[in-house]
């Protein structure tokens, strides 16, 4: 549980002013020192996972432990960077850290997430003592545990490290190295990323020091409080514009892959006071037997935050959070306790955060967005290449989908999920010079986005022929339980897996798919669409009339959503 | 009697520069004039004038503009229909599907540049390796034909064929069908702009052709009858975003390779300038009302890159097509400074622009920006702005800083001036690390910062300490230096394709048969320009990852790998490259070849600069103009000498604080900055770094 903060301005003991100059320096000399262990990170680490899907996070943090800058490659890694640093400041104890040590683990628990999050973490001194922590978490692609199917339990996903030091007052710790290298799939590449995260951390190190050596730790301590409190001072002001009240919502996940088709419910409480705001996410269910578990319950909380109040503020610090209040008891599906399994913790938050957004919608309505597409929707697909005779292995999917209509705008069409960020589809014409596959189409998903005032995005649809034998496996979730609208706005379209078998469609009524493919057969993936916002009735002829000029409306749909009738050939709206 | 007179003119947003040569007495000549939006040829005519010289005098005419950035920007190009392979119509507004601002709900992907009902499909498909899987159908492009017709106003039609860049016919042969059908219309075809993968870029790039290409070439051709009807009867040719020179006929064609062709020049006359003067690594800093972007000179070579974003990276539309890389940052001399809710000191990224400007200029403008704060620290004269033609007004300066951010924040109005100049300059040198240190290069290596554009030299001195540079170069006439570039540019033709190939698996003939494949398409486009020069020039690089990588590097490759007998003189590029940039090489791993890319260069001949006039280390009583108080962050008040530039000789030394005062421009010279004239005039300022 976070715990609540006086806040630092108008109460308590005076503040020391900072100088205004020095605080701006300071906070762009932060945001300056994590893009570079950004770019640094990504420019030498050996896996794309790094370095093209962005799944990674740098981060400085005080001595407690607090974020005060954090370079995200996802947004959902918000919280688990500051969480992991305290953790290890609990467990060594401050007096047992000392110069030269590099902390490490991927404890799921700790982390919040899957683990092939391996954290690292180098104390900063300045005067003898501890005053920063540089820290790099990075996925591996490989930490050991079974390579296909569903997991039960968190031994099952591969090596847990624990706490441990890396490097010992400067010295490697050789055992650690080697349990590690003993215990992944491909050594070499895991070493490769784990030198990329010590660069990447050194460089946070530099970027510290200089900045102590240039302007003195009193003035650097002092515009750190200050870019917190300031932070701090706008999400006060943003929480303060929120309607005082107790405001509420439920949705629910198809299913944990193990109980197929029994749902799995979310539900959230936000309670709004004054300039502060209470998550409750005790209402969330417990955690489930298959592998989509985390503790990334205060991160779905702090997104959500972050969204609506704080969207611009950087660096993002926890000054922007105190604020923020979280009420989340361990054992529901996003605080899960060992040894609950991990490995797809990422699908449940993302709808947690929806969920947020929609139990505030009756207090402030033109802050929210409707309900998006909510899944990665990517798909494991392997197979014996023609070409060499070789074992392929492709992360298909990743197509981006629909997003939820606003209070005065329509949804983004074909766009990457909450849990992902700067991470880009992967060209079809790279697709297919790598891997015996055809794709027939990539296309925006007509009629997939809610009808509204404001109508949802659109999902998109990608088909794709087998030139070869292949495996296909997909956990996809969202299925059953599609994007919901807003103030009368109507769901969208769900995600839908399907697969073509000589010519013949078959649409799944789930999304946890695992079958083969023969040659010249083929898959279907499709992403939801965002809902709709307001009454569909209300939205403007001219508007609808464009929709359905461009296809993203049917005339069909029109009709059946929207109430009006045009003529096919003139598209001009029938009297009827 | 031949012509010595080449001509440039540089069209910016504020601005149109022109730069005149005469190759014989080495002397060159300048004309500034505000741009004249409406017709944009006025400005180049009235900058000439102002040059004191003439269109038919020249043999030469160069030219750069923003008037195909613009047209995009603005959003006011042709109405394009796009014609797609089947099922791949989307992908334009599809694109990449990242969200790079992640926790803003109202993020905006790219906007595309023709809406979906007039992105239309064509059955036909090739295969990854060029071979036809289904034929191009003529019967379903005659019906795409039949609904552009029944549109009525379709000005211009893109076309992008999946795998075009290995196999062009399909998109030929539809561009002979469509111009035949619609003579009027501008027709352009992805394979002719560029033969890269990446479906969604290389639709955007001929898109964007499209959309600025009716526009474009109208602009052209009324400049070239504007040139002729004033007598010039030379050769006129056009700036693309390389920096490089290409010819009229290309340009019609290849619009949207002309983009960034005034901020490339720039770099341009660094690199020729640093090749003059001897110095092989540099750092190109140019500074104006808006932004400062940062360009790198490299053993004598300014680095290109083969894509960009149009419009930023958030929503921007990407290009595929070569360009100078530049590293921009949103901070400028109208950059406005203010107070966040907060209580947080901000400066940029918005601009005052040129109106109102600057609450110095007196137009209306309240908001305080960095001129302002140059003002305010006596950096700037109130009366010697563009040589005196435009007053500032030194107590709007002071009022808008004091009422928006020094009371607002308890400050003193000093303080809080150079407070701005302080953040300013801060952000700026981001810039410079963000063409350095992200591409793996080491700001260290370079030890010379060139600096123009009209604010460069007046923050350079900062600049260059924040990032402890020993040396700054102020060029002669740094507000006209991208059109003095152009005049020391080169025919340049880049050429490159798509070929997925492992490197161990392809025979070098082959490779080399694939380069003179390119080679020869540019030569014959240096024999189509009809140089006067026969000189070519060919370089080579190749696309490359290591075989299971995603991501591919540009990999020079000097032609000396090629007459080996072997293919590992490539490998080692490869693998060197990988560890400069990306800190580890693999020389055990096999490495794959994307794409094979040439730039062939006309070398043009070059005029010699004049020397200026030789003079003592003491600059005469005459170039002495005068004393005042300027303020230093971090340092306080001095007293400092002014001086006029145009009145140094080569040889003059100036010892900081001091400031050098030219018609659009001010040099500041800070305490401990030593200033020796070199004999073209350049400002060489050693940096007094403690």
């Amino acid at each position: 549980m976070e715990m609540l903060r006086a806040p630092l301005l108008g109460r308590g003991k005076k503040r020391q002013k900072a100088d205004p100059v020095t605080v701006e320096l300071v906070r762009n000399s932060l945001i300056a020192a994590t893009e570079e262990m950004k770019s640094v990170l990504m420019r030498t680490s050996y896996n794309m996972i790094i370095y093209e899907a962005l799944d990674f996070t740098v981060g400085l943090f005080d001595r407690k432990g607090d974020t005060l800058s954090i370079g995200l490659g996802l947004p959902m890694f918000i919280r688990g960077m500051s969480n992991t640093v305290k953790a290890k400041i609990d467990y060594w104890g401050c007096k047992n850290i000392e110069p030269g040590d590099i902390l490490l683990t991927n404890d799921a628990y700790t982390t919040g997430a899957h683990l092939n999050h391996l954290t690292f973490s180098i104390p900063i001194f300045h005067g003898g003592r501890i005053v920063a922590f540089s820290t790099c978490m990075a996925h591996w692609q490989d930490i050991g545990g079974i390579l296909n199917g569903m997991t039960y339990d968190i031994y099952s996903e591969g090596l847990q490290v624990p706490h441990v030091k890396y490097h010992e007052r400067g010295r490697l710790n050789r055992d650690v190295r080697d349990f590690i290298r003993m215990n992944v799939r491909r050594p070499d590449r895991a070493m490769g990323d784990l030198e990329a995260q010590l660069s990447a951390c050194r460089v946070g190190v530099k970027h510290v020091e200089a900045l102590l050596a240039r302007h003195g730790a009193a003035a650097v301590q002092a515009s750190l409080d200050d870019i917190m409190a300031q932070s701090e001072a706008e999400a006060r002001l943003q929480v303060a514009a929120i309607p005082d009240g107790v405001y509420e919502a439920e949705s629910q996940m198809d299913d944990d892959g193990v109980d197929i088709g029994r749902p799995v419910p979310i539900r959230v409480k936000v309670i709004v006071k004054g300039e502060e705001m209470t998550v409750d996410l005790s209402g969330v269910s417990p955690q489930v037997k298959g592998f989509y578990n985390s503790n990334a319950g205060v991160a779905c909380a702090q997104v959500a935050f972050k969204c609506l109040a704080l969207p611009g503020d950087y660096p993002i610090n926890d000054g922007g959070f105190r604020p923020l209040k979280v009420i989340l008891p361990p054992g529901t599906v996003v605080s899960a306790l060992h040894p609950a399994p991990y490995r797809v913790w990422m699908t449940y938050p993302m709808t947690v955060v929806d969920t947020i957004f929609k139990a505030l919608a009756p207090a402030i309505p033109e802050r929210v967005i409707a309900g998006h597409h909510a899944d990665l929707l990517t798909a494991n697909i392997n197979g014996i290449h023609p070409r060499d005779g070789r074992l392929w292995l492709y992360l298909g999917g990743l197509i981006g989908g629909g997003w939820g209509a606003k209070s005065d705008e329509d949804g983004m069409n074909g766009t990457i999920c909450m849990n992902d960020g700067d991470t880009h589809n992967g060209p079809s014409e790279q697709v297919e010079n790598k891997f015996p596959l055809l794709v027939h189409r990539y296309e925006l998903r007509g009629d997939s986005g809610g009808a509204g005032r404001w109508r949802g995005g659109l999902g998109t649809e990608v088909e794709v022929e087998a030139l070869a034998p292949i495996n296909y496996m997909t956990r996809s979730d969202r299925v059953v339980n599609p994007p919901w609208g807003l103030n009368g706005g109507r769901h969208a379209k769900g995600n839908r897996i399907a697969i073509r078998r000589k010519g013949e469609l078959t649409v799944f009524p789930g999304g946890k798919v695992d079958t083969k493919l023969a040659k010249g057969d083929a898959y279907i993936m499709s992403t939801g669409g965002g809902g709709g916002f307001g009454d569909p009735r209300d939205r403007p002829i001219e508007t609808l009339k464009r929709d359905v000029r461009q296809g993203y409306v049917s005339l069909e749909s029109a009709w059946k959503d929207y109430g009006v009738r045009f003529d096919p050939e003139t598209l001009e709206p029938s009297a009827e | 009697m031949p012509s010595n007179l080449r001509i440039a003119a540089d069209i910016g947003g504020t601005f149109t520069d022109v730069a005149a040569f005469d190759e014989r007495s080495g002397e060159l000549l300048l004309g500034k004039t505000l741009s004249t939006p409406g017709r944009l040829v006025d400005g180049i005519t009235q900058g000439v004038a102002k040059a004191g010289t003439r269109l038919a005098d020249a043999h030469l005419f160069l030219h750069g503009s923003t008037i195909a950035i613009n047209t995009m920007l603005e959003r006011s190009g042709a109405k394009v229909a796009l014609v797609t392979t089947q099922g791949f119509r989307d992908i334009y507004e599809i694109g990449r599907v990242n969200r790079p601002d992640s926790f803003n709900l109202r993020f905006k992907k790219h906007e595309p540049l023709v809406e979906r009902a007039l992105r239309l499909e064509v059955k036909e498909r090739l295969m990854y390796d060029g071979t036809v899987r289904e034929p191009l159908d003529m019967a379903s492009l005659e019906a795409v034909a039949g609904r552009i017709e029944k549109e009525g106003d379709v000005e211009a039609i893109a076309v992008l064929f999946m795998h075009s860049y290995r196999n062009a016919q399909h998109e030929l042969a539809a561009k002979k069908f469509l111009e035949k059908r619609f003579p009027a219309a501008f027709v352009t075809v992805s394979s002719e702009l560029s033969q890269e993968y990446r479906e969604f870029e290389r639709t955007s790039t001929v898109v964007a052709n499209a959309y600025v290409g009716p526009r474009v070439h109208r602009y052209l051709e009324e400049i070239d009858a504007e040139a002729r009807r004033a007598g010039f009867s030379g050769k006129f040719m056009l700036v693309q975003s390389t920096g490089g020179l290409y010819s009229l006929r290309e340009a019609k064609q290849d619009c949207v390779r002309m983009m960034e062709s005034g901020p490339a020049a720039g770099v341009i006359g660094t690199q020729a300038m640093c090749g003059i003067m001897g110095i092989a690594n540099a750092i190109s800093f140019d500074m104006g009302g808006t932004t400062a972007k940062a360009g790198v000179v490299r053993d004598g070579l300014a680095l290109t890159s083969g894509s960009t974003m149009i419009g930023g990276y958030f929503t921007g539309l990407p290009l595929l097509t070569p360009m100078m890389d530049i590293h921009e940052v949103g901070t400028g001399g109208g950059s406005i400074a203010r107070v966040s809710a907060t209580g947080g000191l901000r400066v940029g990224p918005q601009s005052a622009g040129a109106a109102p400007g600057p609450a110095c200029y007196g137009l209306g403008g309240d908001e305080p920006t960095v001129t302002d704060a140059n003002l305010l620290l006596g950096r700037l004269a109130e009366d010697r702005f563009l040589g005196g033609e435009m007053k500032l007004d030194r107590r709007a300066a002071a009022e808008a800083i004091r009422a928006k951010i020094a009371e607002p924040l308890g400050l003193g109005d000093v303080e809080a001036a150079s407070g701005i100049l302080r953040i300013a300059t801060a952000s700026m040198s981001h810039a410079v690390k963000g063409v350095t240190t992200d591409r793996g290069l080491d700001p260290g290596e370079f030890p010379t910062l060139f600096s123009y554009g009209g604010a460069g030299p007046l923050h350079a001195s900062m600049v260059a300490r924040e990032l402890r540079i020993p040396q700054v170069v102020i060029p002669a006439a740094p507000g006209h230096f991208s059109a003095f570039g152009m005049l020391l540019s080169d025919f340049r033709s880049d050429l490159v394709q798509s070929r997925f190939v492992r490197l161990d698996q392809v025979q070098l003939e082959e490779l080399k048969r694939w380069f003179a494949e390119l080679e020869a398409q540019g030569s014959a486009a240096v024999k189509d320009a009809r140089l006067e020069t026969r000189r070519l020039v060919v370089s080579r690089a190749l696309d490359m990852r290591y075989v299971g990588q995603e991501h591919a590097v540009t990999v020079d490759v000097p032609l000396s790998a090629f007459s080996q007998k072997s293919k590992s003189s490539i490998k080692r590029h490869f693998d060197e490259l990988h560890k400069e940039r990306y800190g580890r090489g693999s020389p055990e791993e096999p490495a794959e070849i994307v794409s094979i890319r040439s730039t062939v260069t006309g070398i043009m001949k070059k005029p010699r600069l004049a020397e200026i006039q030789r003079g003592g280390p003491k600059a005469s009583a005459g170039a002495l103009t005068g004393e005042r108080r300027v303020f230093f962050p971090g340092r306080g008040w001095a007293k400092c000498r002014t001086y006029r530039r145009a009145a140094l000789k080569a040889g003059n030394r100036i010892a900081g604080p001091a400031l050098i005062e030219e018609h659009a421009s001010t040099t500041v010279l800070e305490p401990g900055d030593t200033l020796r004239v070199d004999r073209y005039g350049n400002l060489v300022i050693s940096i007094g770094l403690s």
